[in-house]
Parts: C-alpha cells; sequence; structure tokens
C-alpha cells in the first residue's frame, strides 16, 4: 500500500474489538490500554441483516487514488474498496480485529491442499460465481489473471510473485510471458495448480491482496486506467472521474457464497467524492452531508471530535511504523555511535505529540510493531533501561555523538512537506543541532521524497519515513527493509533506504523464513532476535506504531476495522 | 497591420513552443522526478521498474521523450496522466475550465462595478475627505493577501459564526450551474468577493489616476468653458477616455486568471478549476497535465496581450514597428 | 539642460506620457529636488514612511526582543517544554484532556510581552518573536527582490529599447516567455528544483533552503513588469533630438546610455521600487503559504500564516497576526509608492497578481 497516502490508524486489539458492544461518549480504559475507541466497535453480525440494506454511503477523499486496474493499484484508498468489489482465490476474513488477518477460501472452494514439500498449491474453484458482466468464473480466467500481473507489471509482481514457475521470466519480458507450468489449470475438473520454484509460507497472504484478483480473461492486457474492470463482489463500478468522484452501485451478478469471505454489502451505492479540502470534508461529516472521510482529519480538529463527535470516532492501531531511516554508507550515519545517538535523543513523546497526542500513537523502539508477528517487547534505548521507552536519553546521546567524532557535520533531514511530518522534522532539526550537528531540514513534495530518500544518487542522511505492511509476517518488515536484496544502488525502487547489506544478517533471516515453514512460534522467535540484533546496530530508529481515527457520520452504523485494509465500507449500514 | 499581426502570432507561437520546453526541462532536472518508481509502486523489482520505464518512454533521449509527449498531446490527443494513470489530460482541463470561468466572470462583474464607482467617485470628489478615503480603501484591497483572506472568511463563515449569522452558507465546494443554479452561486459568492476585493482595489486605482490626468486635459477644460456640466465631463469625456486603458489591463486580467491564475483562491475554496488543477499538478508533480495546464493558461496570456496589442496597433500605428 | 530633457523624455514616451506639473519644473532645481519637495508635503506618503519604519525598527529589534524580553528561542522546537501562567506551571503544547483526548492545543495569546504574548506555535515556539524575526526577512526579501528585479528589468529594458534590432528581438521573447509563464506557476515550479538541489551560477552558490532562493525566483519573475514600460521608455527617448544629436556626433554607446538614457528612466524605476517592494513580499508570503518558499525552521510572515492554517480552528491568532503585519506593510509601502509615483511619474501602471 502506498504510504503517502497513509496516517493515522489505529487498532483496538482483538479482545476489546470482539468484546465492546454500547456506544460510550468517554474514552473506556481497555483491558490491553493500547487504545481507547470512542464509539463501540461491534462484532461483525454472522448473516446479512436484511433490515439495514440500502441506502447511499457517501465518502470523500481529497484526491482520487490513481488507476482502477486492482492489479495495478497500490495505494491503501483504493485497495480498501476493492474489498468490496474484486475477490482473489483466497481472501482475508473480512471481520473486526485480530481475526482480519486469517485467511480463508474466496473464489477457491477450501484452503489449499500443500503438496511436494511446500512446492504445488492445489485449489478447486468454487461454482457458479459470476462476474458483474454476467459471465461465469472459470479456471481459464483465473489462469489469465495470473499471467496479467506480469504482462501489466503490477507492482509486486517481481516481489511477491516471482517465486511461481515461469514468473521470473515473465517480470522480465512480460510480453513473451508463458506461465503454463507455474499456472496449471484443468477445464472439466475446475481445478487451479500452482507450482512454485521454492517453499513460500507467505503465499496464502500474497493470493489474498488485489494484486492477485481474479478479473475476465479479456481484460485489458495492459493497465486499465479509468476503464472498469468487471468485479465479481457485491459492488462494480459505475463511474470514474479522478476529479469529481467514484460511484459504485450493486453488482446484478452478486450473491453471497462465504458471509467470511464476501460478504452482502448494506448500501445501494457508495460514492467516494474527490476534492475538498480535508477540513472542508471534516465539517461535512460533522454536519451529516457526507458518511466518512479517507483522509485523517487535521491537527486542530481533533479536539472537536474527541469531545463534540466523540460517539463517531473510531480509533484502531495499524501495524505500521513511522522511522528514521540512517544512510550507512554516508557518514555521520556510518558509524553506528552516530545512530545510537539518535535512538537515544529522540523523544518519542515529543514526536507523538505532533502527531496528535498519545491517543494516536504510541512510542516504541522495536522495528517490528507490537501486535506483530516476531515483535517481542524490548527497548534497548529509554533513559533508566526497561523493555518499553520511556523517555531520551539526552546527555548519553551527546556523549555518543562526541565519541564518534561526527560532531560539527552538517545532517540533511528529508520529510515531506505536509503538516505532520514537516513538523517532525522541525522538531529533530532541532534537537539535532542540540547534539552538535549541524542539522537542516528539506520537506520536499509527498509524491517524489518516498523514491527520493531511495536513492543513493541523492545522497540523503536520515530521513522520516512510514512502513505500513502489505501482510502479517515479520519479512514484510525485516527483510523487506534491511535486506541485501532490496538495496539497489542508485534505483528510486530500493526499499531498503538506510543501506545496509550485511551477509550475516541477511542469514539470520533466511533461517527464520525456513524456520516458519514448520514451527511459527519458533521463527517468531528467531525474528524477535534479528529485530534485536537490527535495534544494537540501531540501522533505523523507530518513532512510533501510528493509530487510525474514522470518522464517520452519526447515521452510519456497523462500523468493522479490518486490520489488513482498514474500515470495511460494504459493512457500513446508513439505515 | 497584417505583417504586424503575423509577426504577433509568430512571436506567440514561439513563446508557447519554449515555454513547453522550459517546463520540460525544469521538471527532468528536478532531482527523485523520474515517475517510474512511483508508477511502478512501493518496493517494485527493478525489472518491472524497467518495463514502466520502457512503457512510458522514459527510457528514451530527452528530445524523443519531448516529441513524444507533444505528439500525444496535440496530435494524438491522449496524453495521459502519470499520476492518475489511464486519464486523459485534455478532458480535465476541458472539466476544469467551467468552474474557473463562473468563479473568474462573477468576480469580474463585481470588481468592474465596485472599482469603476469607486475610482470615479475618487475622481469626482477629489480634494474632499471621501477622496483618500477610497484610496485608502482600495490600497487596502490590494495589499491584504488573497489566501489568507480566503482562509480568514471561511473561518468566520464556516465555523466562528457558522452557528449564528452564516448558517446560510453551504460547505466548501463546487456545483455546475446546469445542476442547481441557486447553489451554483451561493457557493461562489464568498470566492467572488474575495477575488474581487483584490482587483477593486487595483482598478479603482489605475481609473482615479487616469480620471485624474484626464481632468488635467484641454479638451476637458474647453468643455467646462463651455458650461458643460461637471457631471457630464466627469462620465461623457473623462470617465469615456479613461476607460481605455481599464479595458485593455481588463483583457490581461481575464486573460491571465481564466488560465489559471487565481490558483490561490481555487485552492483556498477547494474550487476545482484550472488553478487547483494545475496546483495538484505540481504538488504530484504530474508532468503530462502540469504541461496541459501550463500551456493552456500561456495560450490564455499570450491570446490577450496579443488581442490588446493589436487594439493598441490599430489606434496607434507607432507601436507596429515590434 | 537635464530638467529639459527628462520633460521632453517624459512627454511622449508611452509608458508614462504625463509630463511633471510645469510649473513645478520651472522654479526647481531638477526633477530629484522637486519631487522630494512634493513629497514632502504629500501628507499620506510620509505618515506611511514613519509606519514604515516603526514596523522595520520593531521588526530589526527581533533578536533583542526574543534574547532580553521573552527569553526564547524562535527556532527551537519546544514540544515538551512548560511556561507559567497565573502561578501555575502549563505545558506548551496541551494534550487535549476531555472525551477521547484527541488532539494537542498550543497555549494561546497570553497577552503578556514577557511569554507567549501571541501565544504558541505547533512546536512550541513562541510566535510574537517569531512574528518580529519573520517580519525581518520578509522585509528582506521583499526589498531584495524588488531591488533585484528592477535591476535586471533596468538592464534588460535599457539594452533592449536602445539597441533595438536583434537584441531587443532576443530579450523582448525572452520576457514574453516570464511573463506568460503564469508567476505561481513559474515560481513553483523554480521551487521545486531550487529547494530539492540548491542552484549553482558561477562562482555564486545558494543551497537549498537558503532565503535567498525566494528573492531570486521572486526577482525573476516579475522583471517584464518593468522592462516593458523601460524599454518603451528608452525607444521614445531614442527619437529624441537630443540623443539622436549624440549619435549622431559619434559619442559611443555606453557614453550616450549612460549620460542619455539612464538618467532619464531612473524616475521610473525608482517609482516601481516601494510598489515592487509591496508586490514582492505579498509573493513571498503566497510562496510560503504554498511551502515553497523560506524554509523551517526559518520564518517569515508567509510561513507563520502557513503553520497557523493548521492551528487555523483553535488558534487563530497564529494567522491572524502574521496577515494582519503583512497587510499593514504593503498598505503603507503602497501608499508611499503612489507618493513617489505622482511626484516623479504619475502614470507609471503596477499590475496586481492574484
Amino acid at each position: 500500500m502506498s504510504s503517502s497516502r497513509v496516517r493515522a490508524g489505529a487498532a483496538v486489539g482483538a479482545a476489546i474489538a470482539l468484546t465492546l458492544s454500547a456506544c460510550t461518549s468517554s474514552p473506556s480504559p481497555t483491558a490491553t490500554g493500547t487504545a481507547g475507541s470512542g464509539a463501540a466497535d461491534a462484532a461483525a453480525p454472522a448473516t446479512f441483516q436484511t433490515q439495514h440494506k440500502g441506502g447511499d454511503l457517501k465518502l470523500l477523499a481529497k484526491a482520487a487514488g490513481g488507476t482502477l486496474d486492482p492489479q495495478v493499484n497500490y495505494t491503501l484508498q483504493y485497495w480498501q474498496l476493492y474489498q468490496a468489489m474484486y475477490d482473489g482465490l483466497l481472501a482475508f476474513k473480512k471481520v473486526n480485529g485480530q481475526q482480519s488477518f486469517t485467511v480463508v477460501p474466496d473464489l477457491a472452494q477450501a484452503l489449499p491442499t500443500v503438496s511436494n514439500g511446500g512446492k504445488t498449491y492445489s485449489f478447486t474453484l468454487r461454482k457458479g460465481v459470476k462476474f458483474s458482466n454476467g459471465q461465469e468464473v472459470t479456471v481459464t480466467d483465473v489462469a489469465a489473471s495470473f499471467k496479467r500481473i506480469f504482462t501489466v507489471s503490477s507492482p509486486t509482481a517481481g516481489s511477491f510473485y516471482s517465486g511461481i514457475v515461469g514468473a521470473a521470466e515473465c517480470v522480465k519480458t512480460p510480453a513473451t510471458c508463458d506461465l503454463s507450468k507455474g499456472v496449471v489449470v484443468d477445464k472439466g475438473a475446475g481445478t487451479v495448480v500452482i507450482n512454485l520454484i521454492a517453499p513460500d509460507p507467505e503465499l496464502k497472504y500474497k493470493l489474498s491482496v488485489p494484486h492477485a484478483s481474479i478479473l475476465p480473461a479479456n481484460s485489458p492486457p495492459k493497465d486499465a486506467g479509468s476503464t472498469p474492470i468487471p468485479t465479481t463482489g457485491p459492488y462494480m463500478i459505475a463511474s470514474y472521474d479522478p476529479n469529481t468522484a467514484l460511484t459504485l452501485v450493486r453488482n446484478p451478478s452478486f450473491t453471497e457464497w462465504s458471509h467470511d469471505a464476501q460478504p452482502q454489502g448494506y448500501s445501494d451505492t457508495i460514492t467516494e467524492s474527490f476534492g475538498l479540502t480535508v477540513e472542508a470534508a471534516v465539517t461535512a461529516v460533522e454536519n451529516g452531508q457526507a458518511d466518512w472521510v479517507f483522509d485523517p482529519p487535521p491537527a486542530d480538529r481533533l479536539q472537536e471530535i474527541g469531545t463534540k463527535y466523540a460517539n463517531q470516532a473510531h480509533i484502531n492501531t495499524l501495524t505500521a511504523m513511522w522511522y528514521l531511516p540512517m544512510n550507512h554508507n554516508l557518514a555521520p550515519f556510518d558509524n553506528v555511535k552516530a545512530r545510537q545517538a539518535v535512538n537515544w535523543a529522540v523523544d518519542r513523546n515529543a514526536v507523538v505529540k505532533l502527531y496528535g497526542g498519545a491517543k494516536l500513537a504510541q512510542p516504541v523502539c522495536t522495528f517490528l510493531p507490537p501486535g506483530f508477528p516476531g515483535h517481542a517487547d524490548d527497548c534497548q534505548y529509554t533513559a533508566g533501561g526497561g523493555t518499553t521507552w520511556t523517555a531520551p536519553d539526552l546527555a548519553k546521546a551527546k556523549q555518543l555523538v562526541q565519541e564518534s567524532g561526527t560532531a560539527g557535520m552538517e545532517v540533511g533531514i528529508v520529510t515531506t512537506d505536509d503538516e505532520v511530518n514537516k513538523s517532525i522534522g522541525q522538531y529533530l532539526q532541532s534537537l539535532f543541532t542540540q547534539l552538535g550537528w549541524k542539522a537542516t531540514l528539506k520537506p520536499i513534495s509527498a509524491n517524489i521524497q518516498f523514491t527520493y530518500i531511495q536513492n543513493t544518487k541523492n545522497k540523503v542522511q536520515i530521513s522520516l519515513s512510514q512502513w505500513y505492511q502489505d501482510y502479517p509476517a515479520a519479512s514484510d518488515f525485516l527483510n523487506v527493509l534491511t535486506s541485501c536484496a532490496s538495496f539497489t544502488p542508485g534505483s528510486d525502487s530500493s526499499i531498503n533506504i538506510s543501506g545496509l547489506c550485511d551477509k550475516a544478517h541477511d542469514a539470520t533471516m533466511q533461517q527464520a523464513l525456513v524456520t516458519v515453514r514448520t514451527d511459527e512460534s519458533a521463527a517468531n522467535a528467531q525474528w524477535a532476535a534479528v529485530d534485536k540484533q537490527t535495534m544494537s546496530d540501531a540501522v533505523v530508529a523507530p518513532l512510533f506504531t501510528p493509530k487510525l481515527i474514522d470518522f464517520v457520520s452519526s447515521r452510519v452504523g456497523n462500523y468493522q476495522f479490518s486490520k489488513q485494509f482498514y474500515m470495511q465500507v460494504s459493512q457500513l449500514w446508513t439505515k | 497591420m497584417v505583417r504586424f499581426a503575423l509577426a504577433r502570432f509568430g512571436a506567440a507561437v514561439f513563446v508557447l513552443v519554449s515555454i513547453s520546453v522550459l517546463v520540460f526541462l525544469i521538471f527532468f532536472a528536478t532531482p527523485g522526478v523520474d515517475p517510474a518508481a512511483r508508477i511502478a509502486g512501493r518496493n517494485a523489482d527493478q525489472a518491472t521498474l524497467a518495463q514502466v520505464q520502457a512503457e512510458f518512454g522514459l527510457d528514451q533521449p530527452l528530445p524523443v521523450r519531448y516529441a513524444l509527449m507533444m505528439k500525444h498531446l496535440f496530435v494524438d490527443r491522449d496524453l495521459t496522466s502519470f499520476v492518475n494513470r489511464g486519464v486523459l489530460v485534455i478532458p480535465q482541463i476541458v472539466h476544469a475550465v467551467p468552474v474557473t470561468l463562473s468563479l473568474v466572470l462573477g468576480a469580474a462583474v463585481l470588481w468592474m462595478v465596485v472599482g469603476v464607482a469607486m475610482g470615479t467617485l475618487a475622481a469626482a470628489w477629489r480634494g474632499r475627505a471621501a477622496d483618500p478615503l477610497i484610496v485608502l480603501v482600495g490600497v487596502v484591497g490590494v495589499s491584504i493577501p488573497v489566501y489568507w483572506l480566503g482562509e480568514v472568511v471561511n473561518l468566520v463563515t464556516q465555523s466562528r459564526l457558522h452557528d449564528s449569522v452564516f448558517s446560510w452558507v453551504p460547505p466548501l465546494g463546487y456545483v455546475p450551474l446546469t445542476q442547481n443554479p441557486a447553489q451554483w452561486a451561493l457557493r461562489l459568492l464568498f470566492p467572488w468577493l474575495t477575488l474581487a476585493v483584490l482587483y477593486a482595489g487595483i482598478y479603482a486605482r489605475v481609473l482615479r489616476s487616469e480620471m485624474m490626468g484626464a481632468l488635467d486635459e484641454d479638451y476637458v477644460r474647453t468643455a467646462r468653458a463651455k458650461g458643460v456640466s461637471e457631471r457630464r465631463i466627469l462620465i461623457k469625456h473623462a470617465l469615456r477616455c479613461s476607460l481605455i486603458p481599464i479595458v485593455s489591463l481588463f483583457g490581461l486580467d481575464f486573460g491571465a486568471l481564466v488560465g489559471g491564475s487565481a490558483l490561490l483562491t481555487e485552492v483556498v475554496f477547494g474550487l476545482p478549476g484550472v488553478g487547483r488543477l494545475t496546483y495538484t499538478a505540481l504538488q504530484n508533480l504530474d508532468l503530462p497535465v502540469i504541461l496541459g495546464t501550463v500551456l493552456y493558461a500561456a495560450f490564455f496570456v499570450v491570446l490577450s496581450n496579443a488581442l490588446v496589442d493589436l487594439v493598441y496597433a490599430a489606434l496607434d500605428p507607432r507601436v507596429r514597428h515590434v | 539642460m537635464t530638467a529639459t530633457a527628462d520633460r521632453k523624455a517624459s512627454e511622449d514616451s508611452p509608458a508614462a506620457p504625463t509630463p511633471i506639473p510645469l510649473a513645478a519644473v520651472v522654479t526647481s532645481p531638477g526633477p530629484w529636488g522637486t519631487a522630494l519637495r512634493q513629497i514632502r508635503r504629500n501628507r499620506s506618503a510620509m505618515a506611511s514612511l514613519v509606519v514604515f519604519f516603526l514596523i522595520l525598527v520593531v521588526c530589526l529589534l527581533a533578536p533583542f526582543y526574543a534574547s532580553s524580553i521573552a527569553h526564547t528561542d524562535p527556532f527551537a522546537s519546544n514540544v515538551a517544554g512548560t511556561t507559567v501562567i497565573g502561578g501555575q506551571t502549563v505545558p506548551v503544547l496541551a494534550p487535549s484532556t476531555t472525551g477521547l483526548g484527541l488532539g494537542v492545543t498550543p497555549i494561546g495569546p497570553t497577552w503578556d510581552l514577557t511569554h507567549y504574548f501571541l501565544g504558541s506555535d505547533g512546536q512550541g515556539r513562541d510566535v510574537m518573536a517569531r512574528l518580529l524575526y519573520g517580519g525581518r526577512n520578509s522585509l528582506l526579501i521583499g526589498f531584495s527582490a524588488a531591488l533585484l528585479c528592477c535591476l535586471l528589468a533596468g538592464i534588460i529594458g535599457v539594452l533592449a529599447g536602445y539597441f533595438g534590432g536583434v537584441v531587443d528581438g532576443v530579450l523582448s521573447r525572452l520576457l514574453d516567455v516570464v511573463w506568460a509563464f503564469p508567476v505561481y506557476l513559474l515560481a513553483i515550479s523554480l521551487s521545486v528544483v531550487l529547494l530539492t538541489s540548491g542552484v549553482r551560477i558561477g562562482p555564486i552558490s545558494i543551497g537549498a533552503g537558503s532565503l535567498w532562493l525566494p528573492v531570486l525566483i521572486i526577482g525573476i519573475v516579475y522583471v517584464p513588469y518593468v522592462a516593458r514600460p523601460i524599454r518603451g521608455q528608452v525607444m521614445a527617448l531614442k527619437e529624441k533630438e537630443f540623443v539622436a544629436a549624440a549619435i549622431g556626433v559619434g559619442s559611443s554607446d555606453l557614453r550616450i546610455m549612460r549620460r542619455d538614457v539612464v538618467p532619464n528612466v531612473a524616475p521610473t524605476v525608482v517609482v516601481f521600487l516601494p510598489l515592487m517592494t509591496a508586490l514582492s513580499m505579498l509573493t513571498e508570503s503566497a510562496l510560503s503559504f504554498l511551502s515553497v518558499g523560506v524554509q523551517p525552521p526559518q520564518a517569515s510572515w508567509g510561513t507563520i500564516i502557513n503553520d497557523g492554517l493548521d492551528l487555523l480552528y483553535t488558534r487563530p491568532a497564529v494567522t491572524l497576526a502574521p496577515g494582519i503585519a503583512i497587510a499593514l506593510t504593503a498598505v503603507v509601502l503602497n501608499l508611499f509608492g503612489d507618493g513617489v509615483r505622482e511626484a516623479l511619474d504619475p502614470r507609471a501602471r503596477l499590475r496586481g497578481a492574484g
């Protein structure tokens, strides 16, 4: 998911999510103490509630999210909407809370049978499911859809799906893509067999994201752009203009086949309108003119939302991190002491304040966010010790800067130019000056910052960045962000922003990836150890785990939050 | 005259071509601006990145890239955005034009009426207490930052007094005239007023000084000597002559505003016009859209300049040697 | 001699067709002296000048105010800081304690000059101190950009007008391009490039984030507004007998330009200066509003407005104060500029930007 569009998020832990029932206007301290949610999030009803069917749901977003093509688009904004439109063979369970990380069969009849040492996945396609154009979904469509991932150069074609037999060539030369050995279908039996070159314990997740959606076999072999592709879910796209609105209407061919995988939707139409400023959008929701705002509410409206409209605010913790990648190949951060100094010095509470307060973010000092597989409470950089972060130690940080011999050096901090990022950047600039560096702040357009900080040619020393999970696996954080494979000098796509490439570090991560096939908890322990080592080397400085506020209108009911794809749009009812 | 018009046309084409080249070069001189990685998506494989580069022609040398883009814009008219893939640039601009026109036309009517009235009154009451007062009001109008005024207006009408005096003010945004004329006007009311404050100030000042000059001219003295009434002199002689520079100034301003110079007003009031389209495109560094909107804007500026020049040339032959 | 030359020059030039009132010319020692006397008699111009100097002095006292009165560092974040109000220690940035406890609100105006007179911004910094520092930068940028613009415009206008032909063709097309490139678009495009990489012209290097970047950008975008009337004026001058005579007797171009052309266009440039300063200041604030002007932690009135917009609904003072400061300064500059114009060149026009 594109990180630039996402900001706040929040996670009600599973326990709270499943037990809260009544609406409260004041925050109730929860059992885990992680989050207070204004409006209570009811457990998802087990079946469709016919009495709530109907109505028009009006959503707002500052700007459109780009192409409509589910195999190309990589923004949270549209991934959230795709949940009500497209289906893969598998899907993340569409329920509230921790259960939403569970993978369930969607267009497949059941979870796959895995054989051949984890290299072969066999599915049977569900019968009778139709696309919104009336055609039945067949195994031919499945085979074509997998091939299409490569012909349209899907963003994750190389990173997620290149393990399929024949896919590596497809990534390089999409025009001659041949997946006939990788995705084998049997029309008569209605089966699909996926062959991998090596076992991939994360395949089930990768088959559950929109890039693996099953589309009609005759979909255009290039990015469909603003032309809608027929859907399988309860809604289809009626119209799209990136300057005004995206409108979804009911898919006439849809009947519910699995309430867990793809529940029937409540509203008759769902419109996401674009163009209002977030301030104006929040006002519109307050006045009941709209039902929900995609973008996080501006800082000066938070208090109002938290008091006057507390019943309409839903806060959930995200599995994500805000962090400072430090360039291992450039002074001063090629020196471990300088990197450790940053970790000691940053007052996470101050940064949390700039983000919107303690109710909207939680200070961290581990790489893996709390509640994520492989996370173990540990904090190597907190005044007074302990396993969670309590306070910075400025004296120690200053001493480390002196010892590293980097005092007086120029340090450029690159952030995006929006309100929150820029203000955290200003705080860091002020802090680094105190530590003894000559710090300058370079706020640049949010749209280029993410690729700018990745390219080694731009010689970025330290930056403020965010990482939001693609799927719930430790490797999606540690392996993606710190392995040699993710570091390509001179390329705009080099997600290992710190530029760390350490053979031993890579080896321990590979070890954990092997262990996870057989023993998940042993693997988690290994990941925790990798996390600890990564933090002693101070590869990055983690800041906090963000939470997300969903601000809905007073008429909206049945708010459900999936930890994977956030608020479930199709499940909101307005009647 | 024909030669002059042709020369003017040649110069206009030159200006438009230079601007497109300039935008193009500035864009590709910006570090980190290569859209390939953004199009390819987060953590894209290097091979995928190369695919995208090839698909969008970003691996071609700069002149080829420029030629391709111009071909898509003018010959095939299918230039698409780098950010909203598959979205054509030209229809986006076409959709934004009515919004900008609505804003600018309404504001223009306001500022012309108010500006001309203020300028004329100031000239008529020259030497009396009202003159410096009108001048001061005009100067204040010119001196307030437009976007700041807009934000303050929003603060008052949308929040501070929204529960009482301004409860009738609709939310920000645009409603097409064809859809609901009353809402169209209501939503544009404050943007009109905000934009008009600035220009009314400018026009009042210019008109006042033009009329002061005109009132000193010989023909006015002659008229006065003949016993023509002061009011008649003011309206028939001074105002009429002074309106020529005002109209040419209006031509230039109107052209620039229709071209997207009302950017700040559109951004502050959330009006999806050409200015805001340009602003979003710049923020997203969406080159095809930037190129489209800047060329569109430059076209109007060049057009209004050329028209004003031609009118002047028709009136005053000395100007013709360019 | 110079007096008459000036008069003749301005009589027929398209940009400045009205002569300086005859009576003033006849009795005065020279055009500058006349103008000076006229301005001294112009009450609104003189009052404006006084107000302007007051603003200037107050802004120049910024370091003194910050260090000796408010005891604050307006460029350092004070996110975790506290201050004392009415005997109670309160956090500068107070987290909400009611309802869901969302959001953090900076303290509002204390109306006490010794601390947080106008309240705090989102970083916990004293807005009053930043307002004064910001004023220094806004005035500096406004004036420098206007100076740069008038200088460039003067040079281009004189060269194009005097030499005509190819020189004029090239320079005029250049002006056309800058003119037709919408001001904010040009400024934003240039800023985006320059802010990431800075600029290097020969030995002069301006780092990204330097104050001189907005000066350079604003100085360039307004050149055509000033250069065009000057070019026209010089072209008209060239037709005059005294210049024609000078060319006839074989005076060098440089000498003619220095002796006959420059003294005649100088008043026009001077007329533009205060008006351009006001315009540049407004443009700087607009650029900062679009986050491409002065870069943090530096302050200018525009950046303070921009910071304040994030707090508009809870702490409007942060936005209102710098906005009023800009408007007031622009008003006095414009009024003074009008005075100068009336004294030197009653018909010079200036376009606005919106």
